[in-house]
């Protein structure tokens, strides 16, 4: 009996030590815990391309907060799907905890995606989704009210009766065809505006020079264009000035860039829709963060659009947005 | 009592141990608790005092930049082609022209030491525009007369103004982040102001500063202007999309201090240093990151604590391990002297309680083993004495003898005798077997001597007489058996016999305050009664002395070898008697001799009153 009770306490003793032990080793566990490792591949690693070095500037912010490493893994064209695909493919094998993919195509990334999936990695999403797929969450800008702010825009300078046409960039993508319909049903609701047949500039500067100029001469009375995307806008803009119809032709665009400031400030081109990178990537892994841990995320996360014109360009916000400060 | 059964410790070792580990329990907790609080306290203040004074680093910094940018503003100012030029009133002229190009190469000289200014740049009131920059095509004038750091300064009336960080937009395609100072200068005397000087900061100069400040994983530092817009912060675009927010008002309304703010279920702390220009600096603390290395130090001292603890309990348990072994070694030992293993000994070398209790220990059973071998002895002399008083009860010789008088008897006729005589001694025989009792009540020693005596008178008929004259009150008391037929036996052969009167036996016998006396007297010859009782006394003597060897045989010995009786037997029988009654009744007990040369012997039995007991 008395040896029953000593080796109770040897029992206790050792079970205590055992739990001090694995406290112990917990605490080094714990303080050697590496980071969680996220990729981010954008469309595009060039470091000319300001939206994608903001989306960054987000990605690096929130992962200071959320304590998570970061691995940028992007092409230097963003026509170079196979490349981004052959960076998804060496992603999946060193086995990150989450990836953010801008993909750069809407089908072909689908097999890549897959294989994300299967190896049990959180997918997230941002700027472009992937088709089949469904990723933890799309973060990105609902382009359809993009296309609907640049579609009031442009209709509260006309008048019942005036001409009207959409220049959008590629037959086909999802970002072109939803900001078309956001700019077409909020322009429906000028009475009596004639809206012309889309034309697609195939995100060429030249394309849509020679497609503007086109139509300025097949519609002399044309009143307003819209153009969707960067490129369109530029080519546009520059038909519209060399044809001396600047503030006749009302312009309103899509994103920013230096030759839109331009544009902007010489009076050619009245208002931009932008969206907010900066945010893209922070929500981005914030999200990729809380579904990795296996918190639930909205699939869906909409980071909103901003009206730049002439007389808001200089605001404290919009600076922000359409002069990226990037180190 | 059933919940307490845990606590029920059957050895001390285990209640010494609970003892001990609960009072390090306590001890550790009370310790790793209060080492948290205070070590904790203390980090907090250091990472706020760290923070405090990199916020107040920060913002001398900052000053010491706005202060440069107006010291070049103002010796810009004082300088003679820039009085000129602002006084001018007409933009034409060639007067004009080389003014303009004198403070262009004075705004050229004193931006080219410093990379930290973006740009000088005058606009006079008279449309005319110079700057330091030969690169790049400077707006028009009326769109640079239409920008707010020039409507600002001509409002300011030549007081300096600050602007937050802006983008600067006064050359053609070029959009720099600055932080612009701008002031009127005097124009003529008719008190308009002769145009704006501008000095443009490079932000990257703040942002590089702040940036660069890390306090913690999540700490940050940003800039407010006077009018509550952030001239930096880290997470811009986040705060002005709603995603995030600071407490612009309750900042703008604080002086330098330290403040914890909770907005929207986020607290923050922050640390405000105000900087010469409106400016505030303010360092942004979370105080969960804080609490991040208050967590650290919790799990630590809770690690520290349990290890302690773990090694506390250990040596706890070893130690009342080591404070019991010499009682759990004494209570084996015990354990063996119970089971009859006396020659255990218990040897601690510790001069302790312990060791003294070893050494009483020992004391005891060597006293205890003593006593057992005494016992032992003793048991075997009485059994030895026992026989040989059944010996000398049924001595051969007396059967003989008393067999050979009934024949004689029955040869002769005397048929009445025969039957008294061998009644007589069915009835000594029976008695004498009696049930094996060691003690009888004097009655029945006293009917047993009547049926010695009758067969012994019948057999030295005429020879002597006899009388019993016992008090009826200690009939009933306890005698050791056989006790009288000895000292009988002996009046009659060493007394009586040899008379030739007949003799006369008497026993007698009294209560005498605790004891018995029996008294066995006779009228016969006598004896030395001297010798007798020295003789009784060696032989008790030598008997303890070799305690050893059993005491019947010395004193049979001694008997054999004794004078006083001339018949062996019949000293044996006397001190056999007397050793018994030592022996069960100890000292100051046994017989005593009287004599007197032809007057008698008398002959005292000396026992402690014992009633009977019912049994």
């Amino acid at each position: 009996m008395r040896n029953m009770r000593t080796g109770r306490i040897l029992v206790i003793a050792a079970l205590l030590a055992a739990a001090a032990a694995a406290v112990w080793w917990a605490g080094q566990h714990w303080r050697q815990q590496p980071a969680p490792v996220i990729w981010f591949m954008p469309k595009t690693a060039a470091p000319e391309m300001e939206f994608w070095q903001v989306m960054l500037q987000g990605v690096h912010t929130a992962a200071a907060e959320v304590g998570a490493e970061i691995r940028v893994a992007g092409t230097a064209e963003e026509a170079d799907v196979e490349g981004q695909i052959t960076l998804l493919e060496q992603a999946v094998r060193e086995k990150p905890q989450a990836i953010i993919l801008a993909a750069t195509d809407y089908n072909r990334l689908m097999p890549a995606v897959t294989q994300v999936r299967e190896a049990g990695i959180t997918l997230v999403t941002v700027d472009s989704g992937v088709s089949g797929e469904p990723a933890a969450s799309l973060i990105a800008t609902d382009n359809y009210e993009a296309g609907r702010k640049a579609g009031a825009v442009l209709g509260s300078m006309l008048e019942p009766g005036d001409t009207a046409a959409v220049i959008s960039f590629v037959k086909g993508s999802t970002t072109a065809m939803e900001r078309e319909a956001g700019v077409r049903d909020s322009m429906s609701e000028v009475s009596g505006l004639r809206l012309l047949e889309t034309r697609y500039s195939d995100s060429s500067i030249e394309q849509a020079y020679q497609l503007t100029r086109d139509l300025l001469e097949q519609e002399p009375g044309i009143k307003a264009v819209a153009a969707l995307n960067e490129m369109t806008v530029v080519g546009a803009a520059r038909a519209i000035e060399e044809a001396g119809l600047a503030g006749t032709v009302r312009l309103v665009g899509f994103d920013s860039s230096m030759d839109e400031i331009a544009y902007m400030e010489r009076g050619v081109l009245d208002a931009t829709v932008v969206q907010r990178p900066f945010n893209m990537g922070y929500l981005a892994v914030r999200t990729a963060a809380s579904a990795a841990a296996g918190d639930r995320v909205e699939p869906s996360i909409d980071t909103g659009s901003v009206v730049i014109t002439r007389s808001n360009m200089y605001t404290q916000e919009n600076q922000k947005l359409l002069f990226p400060f990037v180190e | 009592m059933k919940p307490l059964r845990w606590f029920q410790f059957k050895s001390i070792h285990t209640s010494i141990a609970i003892a001990f580990s609960l009072l390090i329990i306590c001890t550790t907790l009370v310790l790793s608790y209060n080492t948290y609080r205070v070590s904790s306290g203390a980090v907090t203040d250091n990472s706020l005092q760290y923070t405090a004074q990199l916020v107040e680093q920060v913002s001398m910094n900052i000053n010491t930049y706005i202060a440069n940018m107006q010291s070049i503003s103002e010796l810009a100012a004082r300088q003679e082609p820039l009085r000129r030029l602002s006084m001018l009133e007409e933009a034409g002229g060639g007067g004009a022209a080389r003014l303009k190009e004198e403070t262009e190469r004075l705004f050229q000289s004193i931006v080219s030491s410093r990379s930290d200014i973006a740009a000088i740049m005058f606009v006079g009131s008279s449309g005319i525009v110079a700057s330091s920059r030969e690169d790049a095509v400077p707006k028009s004038y009326k769109e640079l007369s239409g920008q707010d750091w020039y409507r600002q300064a001509i409002e300011a009336d030549g007081e300096t103004v600050i602007s937050s960080s802006r983008v600067q937009h006064l050359f053609e395609q070029e959009y720099r982040w600055v932080v612009s100072l701008s002031r009127a200068l005097p124009g003529t005397e008719k008190g308009m102001p002769g145009g704006v000087l501008l000095v443009d900061l490079n932000f990257s100069v703040i942002n590089d500063l702040c940036s660069r400040i890390h306090m913690g994983s999540r700490g940050y530092v940003f800039l407010l202007d006077p009018e509550g817009s952030l001239v930096y912060h880290p997470q811009q675009q986040l705060v002005y999309s709603g995603l995030k927010s600071e407490a612009v008002d309750a900042i703008l309304a604080s002086d330098d201090r330290t403040f914890e703010f909770e907005a929207g279920g986020v607290r923050k702390i922050y640390t405000v240093h105000s900087s010469g220009y409106g400016w505030k600096t303010v360092g942004v603390n979370d105080p969960d990151e804080l609490g991040g290395s208050k967590g650290y130090m919790q799990r630590a001292a809770a690690l520290w604590g349990i290890l302690c603890l773990a090694v506390a309990l250990a040596i706890s348990v070893i130690l009342s391990r080591r404070l019991m072994k010499p009682v759990k070694a004494l209570n084996s030992n015990m354990k063996l002297v119970e089971k009859g293993h006396f020659d255990t000994r218990t040897d601690f070398d510790s001069p302790n309680e312990f060791g003294r209790l070893a050494r009483t220990f020992n004391l005891m059973t060597a006293k205890i083993k003593e006593l057992m071998e005494q016992v032992v002895q003793e048991q075997e002399d009485k059994r030895v004495s026992e026989l040989k008083a059944l010996q000398a009860q049924i001595h051969p010789h007396f059967l003989y003898n008393t067999l050979d008088s009934i024949i004689w008897m029955a040869e002769t006729g005397k048929m009445n005798e025969v039957v008294r005589m061998t009644s007589a001694l069915s009835k000594l025989l029976r008695t004498s077997i009696s049930k094996g009792e060691e003690r009888v009540p004097i009655r029945r020693e006293l009917a047993h001597i009547e049926h010695y005596l009758t067969i012994q008178s019948i057999r030295y008929r005429d020879k002597f007489t006899y009388e019993v004259d016992v008090d009826p009150d200690i009939l009933d008391c306890l005698i050791l058996k056989i006790v009288l037929q000895p000292l009988v036996e002996n009046a009659i052969y060493h007394g009586i016999k040899n008379m030739a009167d007949p003799g006369h036996i008497r026993i007698s016998g009294c209560a005498a305050g605790e004891d018995i006396v029996l008294i066995v007297e006779d009228n016969g010859t006598g004896t030395d009664a001297d010798q007798l009782n020295r003789m009784l006394a060696q032989a008790e003597e030598a008997a303890s002395r070799t305690a050893a060897a059993p005491a019947g045989v010395g004193g049979q010995g001694q008997g054999g070898g004794s004078t006083a009786s001339k018949g062996g037997s019949g000293g044996v029988g006397l001190h056999n008697v007397n050793h018994r009654l030592r022996l069960n009744y100890g000292e100051g007990y046994g017989l005593r001799f009287e004599s007197e040369w032809e007057e008698g012997t008398t002959v005292y039995v000396r026992i402690p009153r014992v009633p009977r007991q019912e049994e």
